[in-house]
């Protein structure tokens, strides 16, 4: 697994939010192509990890480096193009928009990248129909199962072929059932296309999909073993 | 969130119940968050309104025959030009109920949540309805109480002794507002007392015609009540054709608010089914369906812009022409700051309503910020810009009061056009503005909403449900 | 996997039809993947106990071009035995034998290092679970293998879930072990 330049580094990540402290110097390297599972307890600073390495909160310190660009240098408009155009975000839930039916939320990030209204549409179909959501493309979010909505939020999250899908736990709120149809989709997506996955989760059955865990606790880097 | 709902007592005595649902529904206001005061501020600010305008209409009704009043340079002495003054002021209600029904809105699913989870906790369908009825009530009390002490006080300094029937209008205005405001809270959940669960897991669109409803019924109330007024205080010029002119003029009144309602719901559903589909970007996409799918949720602050456009727009006009015939006419009855004063206070009015309607328009963009804030938040995590975002509450605002302002600026143009034609003045084009500075006004007022918008999408709220 | 009866799988597998010993084997290995593969001495010493005991009978001999093999079949004792034993619910967890926590408690009393312990085991369970997992999640797996691959993820996930809890309590466990 180990390549020359990883595509994602942080190192000595620390942030608090008011006066809890969630990150306190975390440091992690995320390669080309590789699923990446971070664990750890309720509350022990995966979810402001995620965060972090995706530009979507700035650190109070520590670095974050993507591609050989330092994040915390970049301006916020050029963060939003950066996570619009070569990452995508799936969260728990909630991250679809309820007004909009299931393949116009997937073609969104295209609408919003210029794409042409019908290029849109057709190219968010494919996608649906690859996650298996076939044949409910007109339903509203909120008329969708939470498995179907969760693989419509990781189409929409792959459907611009971003190198980096950032996952929230995105089978928290599923069966078990589900919750595999899910992560397998995902996988087999992200294995197709080179994406790499950063897969947040205090599940490890979820954790085993990934090629390598890392795990949070108090907001470092725990050495590899036991969660507290 | 508020997990540790105090238990309910099942007290049989209504007093005690009374009491304690009077404690539970303080103690849910005291540990809110800061949404909930800001409903209760904005609630009983609009409440104080309705007081207000409501008292001095009232306290006008209960003078018979000529007086001197020693405000508004005569305007109010005679029977006939004070009943227009009354029904200037009850038409005044109409933009404050649009804003109230705004208020209303703030922290709504918060609250509709709140409340099934008192149900689940084993409250009564009725002990739900009378909590929130006293939250909505005491709102309202609070502002009409404030406003009924002032206006009193006011009266006092003008009116050496009010006579009894003033007395009595008083008390009932004063005691009516917050009665319909708790009656209006207890209404609105009608979907959450039934089921413990109902609201909670709502998926589909509301059907939303109920709002709209009720500000139908509100305007039909103060058409009601401007008609008696009209009538009963007119009584003493026995030579003007009393029945009817009022009459016409509620007709038009009720038809441009019941059509003002419907326009504005209808105009937002078609200018979402009609672009929907048909849209280029992203922005325009997110408000057209969002239109599409609650065409009613802003339809009593749109009615309320309509009603002010087309009556501003008339009004200018006939400002416009009736000032050109006062300076140069060289004989009139009265002496010109008469006529001026009466125009002026008719502008004072409209303006006030402009203000009360743009204010609800603010408020109303701001709770569906506020209401949609994690799905914000989550589509900036997803990289959509702040402006993208921004111009789509904009266009939601923007889109379907379009083909509304312009029906009712024509309208009004229309109005003042014909009063120029029937005083044989050169019609005031120059009137044909006032909708675009409407326009333009609410465009400017939903834009207040924009620095809550990057309040909205940080991505702390993305922890949250 | 508790008392899994050989016994029985192989007269399950003969109530398809008479078969012989390798051919029981391969099919074994083949319907339960990722189950520990049967030796082929194992086969027949239980064919033979099962013949003994009247559940099976010998049904001649096949030599197919090859080495020639005795061919089994069920008898109808066999049958109904193999109906009762289906139908049987399994025990649910008779005795705690749980070989984890009797090394973290040796640990303690031999003043070992039980969190490392602990650490290393949960580190082995991951690498098993990731195994399993890449096994299921295999484009054209079938559904028999993804069934049994989450027979054993899911107990692994019970492992691992207990010894998280543990971990976590391991300074009062310490306390009570050496109180003792």
């Amino acid at each position: 697994m180990s390549r020359p330049v990883p595509l994602l580094t942080a190192g000595g990540l620390v942030k608090a939010h008011g006066r809890t402290p969630a990150l306190r110097g975390a440091s992690v390297e995320l390669h080309a192509a590789e699923i990446l599972a971070v664990t750890g307890a309720s509350g022990s600073g995966k979810s402001t990890l995620l965060h972090c390495l995706s530009g979507i909160v700035r650190p109070d310190a520590g670095s974050v480096t993507y591609d050989g660009r330092r994040l915390e240098d970049l301006p916020e408009k050029r963060l939003s193009e950066l996570r619009r155009t070569e990452f995508g975000v799936v969260f728990q839930f909630g991250q679809l928009i309820p007004e909009l039916t299931a393949l116009d939320n997937v073609a969104l990030p295209l609408l919003l990248a210029g794409t042409d209204r019908a290029a849109a549409r057709a190219r968010a179909g494919e996608w649906l129909e690859r996650f298996g959501v076939r044949g409910q493309e007109d339903l509203r979010p909120g008329e969708l199962s939470g498995g179907q909505a969760q693989r419509t939020a990781l189409a929409r999250a792959l459907v611009t072929g971003p190198r980096v899908v950032f996952a929230d736990e995105p089978t928290g709120a599923l069966d078990s059932l589900a919750s595999e149809q899910v992560m397998t989709a995902l996988l087999h997506t992200a294995r197709e296309a080179g994406t790499a996955v950063v897969l947040v989760t205090h599940d490890a059955k979820v954790a085993a999909y990934a090629d390598r865990e890392v795990q949070l606790r108090d907001g470092a880097l725990a050495p590899l073993g036991v969660t507290a | 969130m508020r997990t540790s709902v105090p238990a309910i007592r099942r007290d049989r005595r209504p007093a005690a119940s009374l009491r304690s649902d009077l404690r539970l529904a303080w103690q849910l206001t005291r540990g809110s968050d800061r949404g909930e005061w800001w409903r209760v501020a904005l609630t009983a600010t609009g409440a104080a309104l309705a007081t207000g305008f409501a008292l001095a209409a009232v306290a006008l009704a209960a003078l018979r025959g000529s007086y001197r009043v020693p405000v508004a340079a005569g305007l109010l002495d005679q029977p006939g030009t004070r009943s227009g003054v009354i029904v200037g002021l009850l038409l005044l209600l109409v933009p404050v109920l649009g804003f109230l029904g705004q208020c209303a809105r703030i922290g709504a699913v918060h609250r509709d949540r709140r409340l099934a989870g008192l149900r689940l906790a084993g409250a009564t369908p009725w002990q739900v309805r009378r909590i929130a009825a006293l939250e909505t009530g005491l709102a309202c009390l609070l502002g009409s109480a404030v406003a009924t002490v002032l206006s009193v006080l006011v009266l006092l300094r003008q009116w050496d002794r009010p006579t009894a029937l003033a007395w009595a209008g008083i008390a009932v205005v004063a005691v009516a507002v917050p009665v319909l405001g708790a009656v209006t809270g207890a209404l609105a959940l009608r979907r959450v007392v039934a089921s413990p669960l109902g609201w909670v897991r709502r998926a589909g669109p509301r059907s939303g015609r109920g709002p709209g409803l009720l500000f139908l019924a509100g305007i039909l109330l103060v058409a009601a009540l401007a008609l008696l007024a009209v009538v009963t205080t007119s009584t003493a010029t026995p030579h003007r054709p009393n029945g009817r002119v009022p009459l016409m003029m509620t007709g038009a009144v009720l038809a441009a608010g019941a059509g003002a309602v419907w326009l504005s719901g209808a105009t937002a559903k078609a200018t979402g089914r009609i672009l929907a589909p048909r849209a280029r970007s992203a922005a325009t996409l997110i408000a057209a369906e969002r239109l599409r799918d609650d065409p009613w949720s802003a339809a009593r602050t749109h009615a309320a812009v309509l009603l002010v456009t087309l009556v501003g727009t008339g009004f200018m006009g006939i400002r416009q022409v009736l000032s050109d015939v006062v300076h140069t006419s060289p004989h009139l009855y009265m002496s010109a700051s008469y006529y001026t004063t009466g125009l002026d206070l008719t502008g004072a009015a409209v303006a006030v309503a402009v203000t009360i309607t743009l204010s609800g328009l603010a408020v109303g963009t701001a709770e569906s910020l506020a209401t949609r804030r994690r799905g914000l938040a989550a589509q900036a995590a997803a990289g959509v810009a702040h402006t993208v975002l921004g111009r789509a509450l904009l266009l939601e605002t923007a889109l379907p009061l379009a083909p509304a302002v312009l029906l009712s600026g024509l309208g009004g143009t229309a109005i003042g056009a014909w009063y120029a034609l029937l005083s044989d003045r050169p019609v005031p084009w120059v009137i044909a503005l006032v909708p675009v500075a409407v326009y333009a006004a609410c465009l400017l007022a939903a834009a207040t909403a924009l620095p809550l918008l990057r309040r909205s999408v940080r991505p702390g709220e993305l922890r949250y449900a | 996997m508790i008392g899994m009866s050989t016994r029985h799988i192989l007269l399950g597998l003969l109530a398809a039809g008479p078969s012989h010993g390798y051919d029981l084997k391969r099919r074994h290995d083949e319907r339960f993947p990722q189950a520990r593969p049967l030796a082929y001495g194992q086969v027949y010493t239980t064919l033979q106990r099962l013949v003994r005991d009247g559940l099976a009978e010998v049904d001649g001999t096949d030599s197919d071009g090859g080495p020639e093999r005795t061919m089994y079949r069920a008898t109808g004792e066999g049958t109904h035995e193999l109906a009762r034993w289906a139908g049987e619910i399994a025990p649910p967890a008779p005795f705690v034998a749980n070989e984890i926590f009797a090394k973290v408690v040796v640990a303690i009393l031999a003043g070992g290092d039980p969190a490392g312990y602990l650490s290393a085991q949960r580190a082995a369970h991951m690498e098993r679970m990731r195994e399993l997992t890449a096994v299921k999640a295999a484009k054209g797996a079938d559904l028999a293998t993804v069934l049994s691959a989450d027979y054993a993820l899911n107990h692994l996930d019970a492992d691992l879930r207990w010894m998280s809890t543990t971990a976590a309590r391991l300074t009062t466990l310490t306390a009570e072990v050496d109180a003792a």
